[in-house]
């Protein structure tokens, strides 16, 4: 291509793509020889490429058991799926039963803690109860016992009677 | 206790139901969500992989999918979506490849007649890859059968008219590439 033709390199794609060519195009075609064989070759590579562009895309088919294979994944991802929500409920429901349990023997213990008034008044009286026999136990002495003598102090911390008394 | 067992009845007695309407979505659309994988990727065995994974998430979502319109928008942005990523680890894998993993990546290409159209189907693979990520793009999901210029446009998030324009251009700069 000479160096003049190179403003008609874009015009030699277009027309090569789209068929159409401007007046302007049409007219340097008739005079230029080397343009003319160039869009020609132009035309010749775009056939050979409408040949070939269509199998980029469409240059295999999909296998005959292409779905067969697809339905067998999805039963097997499904039966992962349904056991794993299987799964998902059984922890829920153990764990709502945990929770009930729980909640039930905390609820029972307060119960049993709680002591009605009239149970709690009977216990009190029991314990202010004396039975007769301590005052009949009593004896002059026990105030003596009460407590513990000192070292070299008399046992018996009682005052002995003088002469003069007697 | 009641409860898990009538939830797990629940489970079982549902499934078969969404299991053969998703069989229908498959067949509708599994060509389409071949192609697209495939125009990306260039193999048929990852194309599958990928296909296959896109239905497998479609299916977890299915719930919200049942529209066949909604379904089909749905599975053309998530199966193109994992192809790209697919390819990205490729590419990665390539850069650090040694020879015979690329003579075997070249050996992969299916869907040629013969070997000279094989070497060109791989050299044009090349030059797409070649093209700035918006020509390509545009220009592999239109190649898919039954992609509308406002399907391609659903998935890459750009009108209609954009697309028809740029795969103008991804044409115009493939043809250049391929003198």
């Amino acid at each position: 291509m000479k160096a003049t033709c190179d403003k008609w390199k874009d015009e030699i794609l277009e027309a090569a793509l789209t068929w159409a060519t401007s007046e302007d195009f049409e007219q340097h075609l008739r005079s230029c020889a080397i343009c003319s064989s160039e869009l020609d070759a132009a035309r010749a590579h775009k056939k050979g490429l409408d040949e070939l562009l269509p199998l980029v895309a469409r240059g295999a088919e999909p296998p005959a058991d292409f779905k067969a294979r697809v339905l067998a994944e999805v039963a097997t991802a499904s039966e992962a799926k349904r056991g794993w929500r299987w799964q998902l409920w059984m922890l829920a429901g153990a764990t709502a039963a945990m929770v009930v349990l729980v909640t039930g023997m905390a609820a029972y213990r307060r119960m049993a803690q709680t002591i009605p008034a009239e149970d709690l008044a009977t216990v009190q009286k029991l314990a202010e109860w004396q039975a007769p026999s301590d005052g009949l136990l009593r004896t002059p002495g026990q105030e003596i016992l009460k407590t513990m003598p000192r070292f070299g102090q008399s046992y018996l911390n009682v005052a002995a009677k003088t002469d003069e008394e007697e | 206790m009641t409860g898990v067992f009538v939830s797990a009845l629940i489970l079982k007695a549902e499934a078969p139901e969404t299991e053969s309407g998703f069989g229908e979505r498959i067949a509708e659309n599994q060509r389409r969500v071949f192609q697209i994988a495939y125009s990306v990727l260039g193999n048929s065995a990852d194309a599958e992989d990928v296909a296959q994974e896109a239905f497998l998430r479609a299916y977890q979502k299915f719930d919200s999918l049942r529209e066949a319109k909604k379904f089909r928008a749905w599975v053309n942005r998530i199966v193109f979506r994992l192809a790209l990523n697919r390819r990205r680890g490729h590419l990665r894998r390539l850069t650090r490849d040694t020879a015979w993993q690329i003579t075997e990546a070249l050996a992969m290409i299916d869907g040629a007649r013969d070997a000279e159209q094989r070497v060109m189907l791989e050299r044009m693979r090349k030059q797409i890859e070649l093209l700035p990520d918006k020509f390509r793009s545009v220009l592999q999901l239109s190649l898919v059968e039954e992609m509308e210029a406002a399907d391609v446009g659903a998935i890459l998030g750009i009108p209609a008219g954009t697309v028809r324009s740029r795969v103008h251009t991804a044409r115009k700069l493939l043809l250049e590439a391929m003198k």
